[in-house]
């Protein structure tokens, strides 16, 4: 026999000297039942510590003159684009009137014709054919009472009929179909237009705007500031030789407010994303309206709240925001990163006429007059900021405490169960062999 | 003594049940089980065994009120869906003449709510509202909850926010109404009592309560200034579904104008709120929705040139709060509590041994004391162990 140290009474790990020990078949039973259950939870421990969960976060944006790009996909089948402006504001002060860069503007053919795309054609670019030049080099238009625009091809000239549009734009004057206007003329303006009457328009693409409270809207005809008024021409929507005329009917195919996030996201949120909200989702994508009131006003009224997206192993450290980056690929980082925004909206829609809402039941509900047909989204930051972050849900510790427990667990339990097995058959034994 | 018999027993149970020699099953049997003969039992063992049963009880009986509470997790999110209108619930009472009150709504997306046509107005008279004394506390009944004449009752004063989960769904799930106004008995009838629902545009908006004549010029002639009194009492104003039995901020105050021409107003954050019991989706849980507010008063005396009133200025947060009460399944709380007892179970072993161990070390310090530092303590080592098993 070993010297026993003073230790040897402490052992909690005893064993039994094999002569004692017996082997019973419920033992042997228990323990194959104790070791399937001990392998089933380990295997479950294991599947907890390899799973990923999304920890959700709240906290106050800290970030500062930080941009945002919006997405938008919008169909309209019932103006032409040639009537369609978009324009952005913000309480900055910033104004983007009739944005083209990074805005495409797809012409539609009629419903009635299916509505498919005709050609597309970036507004950037203005084809060579639609600047018809005059064939004297010395030629200077008149601008028609118009201050010339300063960004004409000629200084203190209108040479071309769009050179005129926006020279009455700058003044403040509805131009209309530009009869009498030579450039117009020479250009078939009117005729044109009148060709595209029928069509519909599709805006698709990214602008970027200040992160502050603003609103970009969809509206007809050429759009101006004055002082504090903000002006759409509305001339040729309103006189339009169609019949029924233009409406605002428009079928909304995406809205986001930076890049998309992981659409296994949604998934990985598991019974975390609770049915009444839009984990990554849109709400505003593929929804329709439809009115046959030319004079339709839209708003939806959307409320931004900026959210960040950190995948596993996101190593936290500061990414410079790239206001370089080119549109789409703003808040999207090489390490998986995302920085968006997610929204939620409320939409209202009135006719410019005023009137009250008993269409909807609701007779109290006055609308107010006047004001431009168009689809208008006022967007509102909200100072909270969601941070996503893919975490395990164990960490290895944590798993080999787990993993500990639940062997530990059973295998005492196991025994105990063995114990009682053991003793009530022995009892048993002993009750029967006193009756014999 | 009764040991030699069981010893012979004991014997023959071997035969009969003890290992077989071809027993494949019982060779996996990894529990060793001593023969009878070989287990001794000490009272100290039985004393330890009561105490660790006692504790495991009392582990597993707060194991279980844990269990049967349920965690309470609060997420938040963004609101999906594109939504268009919101309910606003109130029940006012204002110290002037209902014929007097002009009610509107105005809201950013340029509507304007008469909201006067869609909510009933009663005459009734102030004294019935308040106590002799006009306290800023209502009348109130023995368990110090507001008479306000609603027909339903009241959960405590903290708040909905601070009570169970289960009891705020259950009570969001009864039919709710609107209390009577109680009948005047010949009394002047000198205030108005405002109640109902209205349905509002789901955007920042400004309620308000003002006079005839004034603030809006094309309903109604000049009412006279000595007229004015904004005093008023607020019995239930909430946002979302009807639900009187949550309590908000605002629910049951009085606010008195100590002048004619005075202006109340009331910021409002409204956070719209969902309530559940058992997680969203799955079998067998509820939930409500609703809507919890935040509030500033503010209340000044105004001149004439500024338009009297009650204003509640409301605006809608962007993010939605969660809270879910919920309980793990049966089966993950019996593997915490077949856990939970059987560390105590091995900690009580341990602890058994340890004390076993400690007392005999104490015994062997006594003894040694007494035999005045025999040379011999440390060869008896093995000899004492054995000694301590035989106690």
């Amino acid at each position: 026999m070993p010297a026993k140290s003073r230790f040897t009474r402490l052992d909690a790990f005893t064993k039994t000297v094999e002569d004692a020990r017996i082997r019973t078949t419920s033992g042997g039973i228990v323990t194959i039942v104790s070791l399937i259950v001990v392998l089933f939870l380990a295997w479950g421990e294991w599947a907890d510590y390899r799973r990923i969960v999304i920890h959700p976060q709240l906290i106050v944006d800290k970030g500062r003159g930080e941009r945002m790009e919006i997405h938008l996909n919008i169909t309209f089948p019932r103006v032409p684009c040639e009537l369609l402006t978009l324009d952005v504001m913000d309480v900055s002060g910033e104004q983007q009137h009739g944005v083209q860069h990074g805005v495409r503007m797809v012409r539609l053919r009629p419903q009635s014709e299916g509505g498919g795309e005709i050609d597309s054609k970036a507004l950037a670019l203005h084809a060579a054919e639609d600047a018809a030049t005059h064939l004297d080099p010395s030629y200077c238009g008149p601008c028609y009472g118009a201050t010339p625009p300063h960004n004409a091809q000629k200084a203190g000239c209108c040479n071309t009929c769009d050179e005129v549009r926006e020279a009455y734009a700058q003044t403040s004057w509805a131009f209309g179909t530009g009869v009498g206007v030579e450039q117009c003329e020479r250009e078939h303006y009117a005729e044109r237009l009148d060709e595209q009457r029928h069509e519909g328009c599709r805006i698709e693409g990214g602008l970027r705007v200040n992160k502050v409270i603003g609103n970009f809207h969809i509206a007809p005809g050429r759009s101006f500031s004055n002082g504090n008024m903000h002006v759409h021409d509305l001339k040729n929507y309103w006189e339009t030789p169609i019949p029924g005329g233009h409406s605002f009917t428009h079928t909304i195919h995406h809205l986001r407010f930076g890049p998309q996030l992981p659409d296994d996201l949604h998934k990985k949120l598991g019974s975390k994303a609770l049915p009444w909200t839009s984990h990554h989702l849109n709400p505003l994508d593929d929804t329709h309206q439809e009115t046959d009131d030319p004079n339709f006003n839209y708003m939806y009224f959307v409320k931004i709240v900026p959210t960040s997206y950190f995948p596993l192993g996101w190593e936290g450290k500061h990414s410079q925001e790239n206001h370089g980056a080119g549109l789409g690929q703003f808040g999207q980082s090489v390490d998986g990163s995302v920085e968006t925004h997610q929204y939620s909206v409320t939409s209202h829609k009135r006719s410019l006429a005023g009137g009250d809402d008993a269409a909807e039941g609701h007779q109290e509900r006055l609308h107010s007059k006047g004001g431009i047909p168009g689809v208008f989204f006022s967007y509102d930051i909200s100072p909270m900021k969601v941070i996503n972050r893919e975490e395990r849900a164990k960490t290895f510790l944590g798993f080999i405490a787990g993993l500990c427990a639940a062997v530990g667990g059973t295998l005492t339990v196991a025994a105990a169960v063995d114990r009682g097995l053991f003793e009530g058959a022995t009892r048993l034994k002993k009750m029967r062999s006193k009756d014999l | 003594m009764m040991n030699g018999y069981e010893e012979k027993h004991g014997h023959l149970d071997d035969d009969a049940f003890g290992p077989k020699s071809g027993g494949i099953v019982s060779a996996f049997d990894a529990f060793p089980k001593a023969k009878p003969q070989y287990v001794e039992r000490t009272s100290g063992g039985g004393k330890w065994t009561v105490a660790m049963i006692i504790i495991s009880l009392l582990l597993f009986w707060s194991e279980l009120s844990r269990w049967w509470r349920g965690t309470e997790t609060h997420t938040f999110a963004v609101e999906k869906g594109v939504s268009h209108s919101m309910d606003i619930n109130l029940d006012i009472v204002v110290k002037m003449k209902c014929a007097d009150l002009h009610i509107n709504v105005q809201d950013a997306a340029g509507d304007r709510i008469l909201a006067g046509t869609k909510l009933t107005r009663d005459p009734t008279n102030w004294a019935q509202w308040v106590d002799a004394k006009e306290m800023h506390k209502l009348g109130r009944d023995a368990q110090g909850r507001v008479i306000t004449g609603e027909g339903y009752t009241t959960i405590g004063e903290e708040g909905f926010g601070e009570e169970h989960i289960h009891d705020i769904v259950a009570l969001g799930r009864k039919k709710a109404r609107w209390g009577k106004t109680p009948r005047l008995w010949g009394k002047e009838a000198d205030s108005c009592r405002i109640f109902g629902s209205l349905s509002l545009n789901k955007v920042q908006g400004d309620f308000h309560i003002t006079a005839r004549g004034h603030g809006y010029m094309e309903f109604g002639e000049h009412l006279d200034h000595n007229a004015f009194n904004f005093s008023h009492i607020i019995s239930e104003l909430s946002f979302g579904p009807f639900l009187p039995s949550l309590v908000n901020p605002l629910d049951r105050t009085v606010n008195a104008a100590p002048n004619h021409f005075h202006k109340f107003q009331y910021f409002m954050s409204v956070v719209p709120t969902a309530y559940s019991v058992g997680d969203p989706g799955k079998m067998g849980s509820a939930s409500i929705f609703t809507n919890q507010y935040a509030v500033t008063e503010q209340s000044q005396e105004i001149n004439d040139r500024i338009i009297p009133g009650i204003f509640f200025k409301y605006d809608i947060e962007p993010i939605l709060l969660n809270i879910v009460e919920s309980r793990d399944s049966f089966f993950v709380f019996l593997i915490k509590v077949i856990n939970v007892l059987s560390g105590a179970l091995v900690a009580g072993h341990w602890g058994f041994r340890l004390s076993d161990w400690v007392s005999e070390v104490m015994g062997r310090r006594r003894r040694s004391g007494q035999s005045q530092g025999m040379l011999g303590g440390h060869s008896s080592h093995g000899g004492s162990n054995g000694k301590g098993y035989t106690d």
